[in-house]
């Protein structure tokens, strides 16, 4: 059967998360995009290594955040002033009793700050996700365990199956393969 | 990463004592004159009773942001922390300031008929002295501030003197002792805020009580002492020290500074509703006379300014990496924190409303000066930072 394979990128694996760190910085300088590393940790300081910014993970968290507050000074507001006052403890029904509120207002704020972390985090992430090229390479099944790994796409403009490939190789990195989609 | 990310050891540093001459005798002589007018106070009859509710309050502002200095260099040592390397100098400057606080100390003792309702009391006078009495009790208030100040310092003067002695020895095994002794002086420090708490601010009024007192005291303390070593560490950088110091080290002391006023907030608030909400008028009466009168500005100033303010502002990244605005906080977060002191000792004295005297400024500055001048000895006394610490390498490339 006559295979049309695309290539999804090329990869290689490095020794250390000291040589992954300054191959990626080698790998920034050069101007490449579409590319990624895997390490089987966190491993400090690489999203600086790599010329990544700030992430935009904190607006989600603060819309979320604010969402939550207002959403427990609505639920506490309306009944408690509007439609059904009712005297608890002898306390008065007007602002005064708003400190009975705070905690609402507070657990309903991480409530909801929390669920937009996970949900901007599974929409950063591409999660979840049944299907990606890299695990067509046999060898990046290291990563889990003891392997660090440097692939760049075929899509980045300055990508080049050879140039690439020597790159790597020049970069320190072993079993550099070409990694099909 | 070590092999590869190679930074030069950097040379030790000394303060050059001639740059700061003019600040220390600033010191000093404010120190002086606030000492000398404040101590009219004590002897003069009819104003002794507004001095000694001026100088505990000078007093305990001084001495817990001592203590939470104890704190942070303790902590730094039991969780084997790598960031804090480079400042750590700094805050075991602060904490040596302790046994001089057992001098400030001899007018509240002096005074302590005035501070203290129970002084004077009798066995019989009130069951609900006679309840407390076995705590409350002259001998065993007078050993227990003893115990407060040698066991503190204690644990002060040998954090400070490993740390030195490694400076020239080099010693890796000072650090393990280092460890032991900041294990042991966090639960020192915990019942040391706590127990002095109770005697010198609560006994203010001894039918009241609250079990989040220590902690509220501690939660204020700890980010008020990471805030003076912020500008410690800011006024050392602008005279060209402490280069090793960065944006990075920066961005976690005001991480540290945000938590703090979160977590004031957290327990100022946590004490405030159970006592509001529960309503029994024995625990009521710390915050009616607080809510009332000119005090109630104070304390909505409190809400705002200690937690409000500092919160929004700190949230932001670019903050916290910027030395210069985090300096203006960290001022701002210090000012808030005597606001605090101020509204925990005074209405015990003026529970109609708030009514400023001259002893309060006087108290602060002569303590405040006296302390300043010292710490500056101190401060010459050894180099800036740990310069062999064996996690000083760490500390200079720290990443958050």
């Amino acid at each position: 059967m006559a295979e049309y394979q695309k290539v999804y990128g090329i990869g290689g694996e490095f020794d250390s998360a000291g040589s992954l760190m300054q191959a990626a910085e080698k790998i920034r300088d050069l101007g490449f995009k579409k590319w990624d590393v895997h390490t089987p940790f966190p491993v400090h300081g690489m999203d600086a290594a790599m010329g990544l910014g700030k992430s935009w993970l904190s607006g989600p968290v603060l819309v979320g955040g604010a969402t939550g507050t207002l959403t427990a000074a609505l639920l506490t507001f309306i009944p408690s002033w509007g439609i059904y006052p009712m005297i608890v403890h002898g306390k008065p029904f007007d602002w005064r009793v708003l400190p009975a509120f705070f905690p609402i207002f507070f657990e309903l704020t991480v409530l909801f700050a929390a669920f937009s972390t996970v949900i901007a985090l599974l929409v950063m992430d591409q999660l979840p996700k049944w299907y990606h090229p890299v695990f067509n390479w046999d060898h990046f099944k290291k990563v889990t365990d003891d392997g660090f790994f440097i692939v760049i796409e075929a899509r980045d403009p300055k990508f080049s199956e050879v140039k690439t490939r020597e790159l790597l190789e020049s970069l320190g990195g072993k079993h550099v393969t070409l990694i099909q989609d | 990463m070590s092999n590869t990310h190679d930074i030069p050891v950097p040379h030790p540093e000394k303060l050059d004592s001639k740059q700061f001459s003019s600040l220390k005798s600033l010191f000093l002589f404010a120190g002086g004159a606030g000492l000398l007018i404040s101590l009219i106070g004590l002897f003069v009859p009819s104003l002794r009773e507004q001095f000694a509710f001026s100088w505990l309050f000078g007093f305990s502002y001084f001495f817990t942001i001592c203590l939470g200095c104890i704190f942070w260099t303790c902590l730094h040592h039991a969780t084997d922390s790598d960031w804090s390397v480079v400042v750590r100098r700094q805050f075991e400057n602060l904490s040596s300031l302790v046994p001089y606080f057992a001098l400030f100390f001899i007018p509240i003792l002096i005074c302590a008929g005035i501070l203290f309702k129970w002084w004077n009391l009798s066995p019989g006078d009130d069951p609900l002295l006679d309840g407390k009495s076995g705590f409350l009790n002259k001998p065993f208030f007078i050993i227990r501030a003893v115990l407060y100040f040698a066991v503190l310092s204690a644990f002060a003067f040998y954090l400070k003197k490993h740390s030195t002695l490694q400076d020239s020895d080099g010693n890796v095994s000072r650090s393990f002792s280092m460890r032991k002794l900041g294990v042991g002086g966090i639960p020192a420090v915990a019942l040391g805020i706590t127990f002095s708490g109770i005697d010198w601010l609560m006994g203010l009024n001894y039918h009241w009580f609250s079990t989040m007192w220590g902690v509220y005291l501690f939660a204020g303390a700890a980010g008020s002492s990471m805030s003076l070593l912020v500008l410690l560490i800011t006024a050392l950088k602008a005279r060209g020290y402490l280069k090793v110091v960065n944006a990075e080290h920066y961005h976690t002391m005001g991480k540290f500074m945000f938590a703090f006023s979160v977590f004031w907030a957290y327990i100022g608030f946590s004490q405030y509703m159970l006592i509001w909400y529960a309503n029994i008028p024995e625990e009521t009466t710390y915050y009616i006379t607080r809510n009332t009168g000119g005090w109630w500005y104070l304390s909505v100033l409190l809400v705002v300014g200690r937690f409000l303010l500092p919160f929004a502002v700190l949230l932001l990244q670019w903050s916290k990496k910027a030395p210069k605005f985090l300096s203006v906080v960290a001022i701002w977060i210090l000012v808030m924190q005597l606001v605090d002191i101020y509204v925990v000792v005074l209405p015990a004295l003026h529970g109609e409303g708030l009514s400023p005297s001259i002893f309060d400024f006087t108290s602060l500055v002569g303590i405040g000066g006296i302390l300043g001048w010292i710490l500056i000895r101190k401060v010459e006394s050894s180099n800036l930072f740990p310069t062999k610490d064996p996690r000083l390498a760490a500390s200079l490339k720290l990443t958050n």
